[in-house]
């Protein structure tokens, strides 16, 4: 098996990089966290998933990434399903999960050198990948140090180059800016804009709607397992008939008190 | 090498760095532990005890002491390593790899193993030199060895896998395991035990995995080696079987 692309076969329209339909999700508590989600990303997408904690936006990403089992629908990845052809599809996936869940008994160097194995990626290839993410994270003084010792901000760098180490063709960020600095999240931003201008199909959660409204041609809402609207920023803004992203998001949670537009006018 | 088996090495060789960075715990210590048990019940006791079945007692308490921390090392290896990665959360990274079941099983399986096998052939060669230890079935010690190390990796794996804190694993170890070791012939032989204790050894597995080994390095037995060997293979098998089903369909891995 190649562990690259299937370029080159010759199919006539190219499979959405994520291709969600009527996806259910129960756990065996009987909580419900998916109802019946569709969500198409087209391949090259900045697509941003938002809503409120809870909302599923974890179970979502966990069902795509074979760590939680769907109950019912299909989940595809660029044409290759998640279940039946799991391998495949889970070969396109780089995943940043929102825990910091690294091995502490392994240095920066062997994280990324063990993920990329997982991955099928040979030596060589492990050696100069993680020397350029090393690098682009600025990880090098820790190169060598276990996980546990690193500072929260340093364990967020590891786990997306982590992520990146088999050069996914989607990449998938759980809440990657959640509580850290300012610095790191605008190399983030430019870094992971950089690379979807270079083709990598990006999913994004997060709760920083100007980080959505920068980052994402799309977005969707996700509220209590359901995806409530989707659209570009403009579309849903006029779908709630509100001015920006923000209220479009107050609107969706029933919360349009909030709004800061509002609060401006009972100032003035 | 192709993708699959970069991919299965990787899975093995993060196993195996794992009880290697902490060598000290993980080896050292049950070099030692099993060296004491050497002292006291072979070297202190030993003197004031007879022969057992024609064989010093020094001599016949090693090959159940070998097996011993065989067992014991594939077991709290691989439980250990399986609850630690659950418990960090950092087991999604091989979780959502392409790894299939069965790699994710036999790598796991053969971390503990390997950490066995390397305690087992350290006190092997350490034994050697202190006392003439025979090897006179090695056809028989050889699998017998393997499909122990094996069988208790099993038995590691489907605890961790259960476990959800470090005292799940502490209590299978304590409260189970080692009184079965210990109960199924490692310092004695059954022969010795008053009714009903020797009737009801006959029902404790290990029984028969100790005699396994004893007759693969003293030609002493007390069961059958062929029944012996053909059990203790179809439960490895057994129990390989149903924890492949635990990683297929992904209990207490997968939500």
């Amino acid at each position: 098996m190649s562990a690259h692309s299937d370029n080159g076969s010759g199919l006539p329209a190219p499979a959405n990089a994520l291709q969600i339909e009527n996806l259910i999700k129960r756990y065996p508590t009987g909580v419900e966290a998916l109802r019946g989600v569709s969500v198409d990303i087209e391949p090259g997408e900045f697509f941003g998933l938002l809503g409120p904690n809870g909302a599923g936006k974890s179970t979502l990403i966990h069902c795509a990434t074979g760590l939680a089992q769907p109950t019912a629908g299909s989940i595809q990845v660029f044409g290759h399903d998640a279940i039946d052809n799991y391998g495949e599809a889970r070969q396109a996936v780089g995943l940043a999960p929102q825990e910091l869940n690294l091995d502490w008994f392994l240095t920066v160097a062997e994280t990324l050198d063990y993920h990329a194995g997982y991955f099928g990626m040979p030596k060589r290839e492990r050696r100069e990948r993680a020397a350029e993410l090393i690098e682009t994270f600025s990880l090098g003084d820790k190169r060598d140090e276990r996980t546990r010792t690193l500072s929260g901000g340093m364990k967020r760098r590891l786990i997306l180059a982590r992520a990146l180490m088999h050069r996914p063709r989607l990449l998938i960020l759980d809440e990657p800016t959640a509580g850290v600095d300012i610095e790191l999240r605008l190399e983030l931003w430019q870094y992971v804009q950089r690379i979807n201008a270079e083709g990598t199909t990006i999913l994004l959660t997060t709760h920083y709607l100007e980080e959505a409204e920068q980052l994402c041609d799309k977005i969707a809402f996700i509220t209590d397992g359901q995806i409530a609207a989707q659209g570009s920023t403009a579309e849903l803004a006029g779908n709630y008939g509100v001015a920006n992203l923000e209220d479009a998001y107050l609107a969706l949670v029933g919360r349009n008190e909030l709004s800061r537009s509002r609060v401006e006018e009972v100032v003035t | 090498m192709s993708a699959t088996q970069i991919r299965f090495f990787t899975l093995w060789r993060r196993e195996i760095n794992r009880f290697m960075k902490i060598k000290k715990q993980t080896i050292g210590a049950p070099l030692l532990e099993t060296f004491l048990y050497i002292s006291v019940f072979g070297a202190a006791l030993g003197s004031r005890i007879d022969q057992l079945q024609g064989i010093d007692y020094v001599i016949f308490v090693i090959p159940g002491l070998i097996m011993m921390a065989w067992a014991i090392n594939s077991f709290s290896n691989n439980a250990s390593s399986i609850l630690q990665q659950k418990f960090q959360g950092a087991i999604q990274d091989q979780l959502s790899s392409p790894a299939s079941p069965l790699e994710l099983l036999l790598a796991f399986s053969l971390g503990g193993f390997m950490r066995g096998f390397v305690v087992a052939v350290l006190t092997f060669t350490a034994a050697s030199f202190l006392v003439d230890l025979p090897v006179e079935h090695i056809l028989v010690l050889i699998p017998a060895l393997f499909l122990v190390g094996f069988f208790f990796a099993q038995v590691g794996v489907l605890i961790g896998i259960r476990a959800e804190q470090f005292d799940d694993v502490a209590i299978a170890q304590t409260f189970v395991l080692t009184p079965l070791i210990f109960l199924g012939g490692v310092f004695y032989s059954a022969d010795l035990l008053p009714e009903p204790f020797q009737t009801l050894t006959h029902f404790n597995p290990v029984y028969y995995m100790i005699n396994l080994v004893r007759y693969g390095f003293l030609d002493v037995t007390e069961a059958s080696i062929a029944f012996s060997l053909l059990a203790l293979a179809a439960a490895t098998a057994a129990l390989f079987a149903f924890n492949l089903r635990l990683f297929v369909t992904g209990y207490k891995l997968r939500a």
